[in-house]
């Protein structure tokens, strides 16, 4: 005879390292079990991760690409600049007198003479203009000095630039003053716009992801409904059912994260090249930077995050309208 | 024998939302260890009585009590584990066609977190017992009818429940092999679990020599 038990049969709750074990075991046969159903399905499997990585690869490569534009605005590289463009007839000695002077100035950090000559010989090496400027007989081109300005002296509201313009401006040799700062913060203001559309475009995207998670689990589940079925009837909790879809919104995340990163990297790849040649050609030692180590581990957990929550949705959803199972 | 109550009804009704009437104030009582059989036309409110035994359906009226317990006060988060304690039995085995019978067999005690090797065990004896120990890699598809059926026995005993429900378990099985079937069930009534087997099969359930109830279709 068996012994008399409670209603529901206890289950070994009194033990808590049994239990674990219990639920190391649900979590490997699920991880199993998902992972299968992906390998054994291929076809739908791929279309999902493939949709998923291409609407991934858009925020990504759009905040790559803010990112890149923004570390212009940051580096030292890039310290703003004024140049101070002379009077055709002002010598180099001359010139190089300006540049001490105004070295002089509690606000300038550094100054650069460069001579007409230097900066023909400079043009001539970009591609196409050798030739445009042969044409022109002789060197059309200034002596200038180039100040880098102590940014903490010189102030940061444009009337305190325009002040320091005006007084270079008064120098008697000089014949034009250019200031590199005003495109740097016409840059920072465009950046911000984009960095919202970057956002917009994300949560956009990101709905996008979860959809296809979603929807891809609903099928998975309407295949398997006599599965369900069956499986509640024997015993199964709510969450022994969820489980393995869940891991399998899991996985369709991370992997189509992965492939990505993946269609990311290869694009930047792409672009190292001409990227790199323009920059030159700035006189610039920007350098294309690729996707970093913190980039990487956010898109894949944002990818697996969105993964599990539409297969959570998904299931949910089952389990609700299904709660009790006619046969 | 023993004579403590594992289920009762108590003047349960059950009416589907489709507005027949399933059941009508039935009042029974079945001992622990008990094996008996549920008889009556189509109709009658066989299956209907399994189910409400294994929570698969809820009454319309009335209480069923199990050890004394009514299953109304359940909760929804017990159901699965009360389940566990209930081997079901469909007149279609309800297998998973894509798992060979091993797995299929497997799936209860999956559920119940066993480790493998214990699983491995119960499993092959679950096979054994019904006659299927060289077919635990056979998949569903390649089996006989009779095989299958008993591949779904083996899935419901596997667990060792208290209570094993068989809703027509010999409706698509010849003669012979429905005997078969129904000794293995009296061997499982031996060793002290609780059987009930809804059938039309008079023939068959009167050689059994255990208690039947007869259903009635109601004329309302």
């Amino acid at each position: 005879m068996p012994e008399k038990k409670p209603l529901a049969r206890s289950q070994p709750t009194n033990n808590l390292s049994r239990k674990f074990k219990v639920w190391v075991h649900h979590q490997q046969q699920a991880i199993d079990f998902s992972l299968k159903r992906l390998w054994f399905n291929p076809i739908s499997a791929w279309i999902t991760l493939i949709a998923i990585a291409l609407a991934l690869s858009l925020p990504t490569s759009m905040h790559v690409l803010v990112k890149n534009l923004q570390s212009l605005t940051h580096n030292n590289q890039s310290v703003p600049t004024i140049s101070l463009f002379l009077k055709p007839k002002v010598t180099e000695q001359q010139a190089n007198d300006l540049a001490e002077l105004v070295k002089s100035q509690p606000e300038v950090l550094s100054t650069i003479v460069v001579t007409r000559d230097q900066a023909l010989q400079d043009f001539k090496k970009i591609a196409g203009l050798a030739d445009t400027l042969k044409t022109l007989g002789e060197n059309p081109l200034p002596n200038i000095v180039v100040i880098t300005p102590k940014m903490s002296d010189l102030g940061v509201t444009d009337a305190d630039l325009q002040d320091f313009t005006k007084r270079l401006k008064t120098y008697k040799e000089v014949e034009d003053v250019q200031i590199d700062i005003e495109w740097i913060q016409r840059l920072r203001a465009i950046l911000q716009i984009a960095e919202r559309i970057v956002a917009v475009v994300a949560a956009l995207l990101a709905t996008t992801v979860l959809l296809v998670v979603g929807n891809t689990i609903r099928l998975d589940i309407e295949n398997r409904k006599d599965e369900i079925r069956v499986t509640r009837l024997i015993g199964a909790t709510n969450r022994y059912i969820r489980r393995p879809f869940l891991y399998g919104g899991l996985w369709l995340g991370l992997f189509g994260g992965f492939l990505s990163l993946l269609v990311v990297n290869i694009a930047l790849l792409f672009l190292v090249d001409p990227v790199n040649k323009l920059s030159m050609l700035y006189g610039s030692d920007f350098n294309l930077g690729g996707i970093d180590l913190t980039t990487t581990l956010e898109v894949l957990a944002i990818s697996a995050s969105l993964g599990l929550i539409g297969a959570w949705l998904a299931v949910n959803r089952y389990l609700w309208e299904s709660e009790i199972i006619n046969d | 024998m023993t004579t403590k109550t594992i289920i009762e009804f108590r003047q349960v009704h059950k009416r589907y939302p489709t507005g027949q009437l399933a059941l009508y104030n039935v009042n029974l009582t079945i001992r622990a260890g008990e094996m008996l059989f549920i008889t009556g036309n189509s109709g009658a409110g066989k299956s209907t009585l399994l189910k409400l035994i294994a929570l698969l359906e809820n009454p319309s009226k009335g209480d069923v009590l199990i050890d004394g317990t009514p299953l109304s006060y359940l909760q929804a988060r017990q159901i699965p584990n009360y389940r566990r304690r209930i081997g079901f039995i469909f007149q279609d085995p309800h297998l998973l066609y894509d798992r060979n019978v091993f797995d299929n067999v497997a799936m209860p005690l999956l559920i119940s977190g066993m480790p493998p090797t214990d699983i491995n065990r119960r499993v092959n004896a679950a096979l054994d017992k019904v006659g299927l120990g060289k077919k635990t890699k056979s998949y569903p598809l390649m089996l006989s009818a009779g095989e299958r059926q008993r591949v779904g026995i083996a899935r419901a005993v596997v667990n060792r429940p208290t209570m094993i429900l068989a809703d027509e378990p010999t409706g698509n099985l010849d003669p012979e092999l429905a005997q078969d079937i129904m000794h293995t069930f009296a061997q499982f009534n031996d060793i002290g679990v609780t059987v009930l087997i809804a059938s039309h099969d008079h023939g068959l359930v009167e050689r059994m020599q255990k208690r039947i109830i007869v259903l009635q279709r109601v004329e309302l």
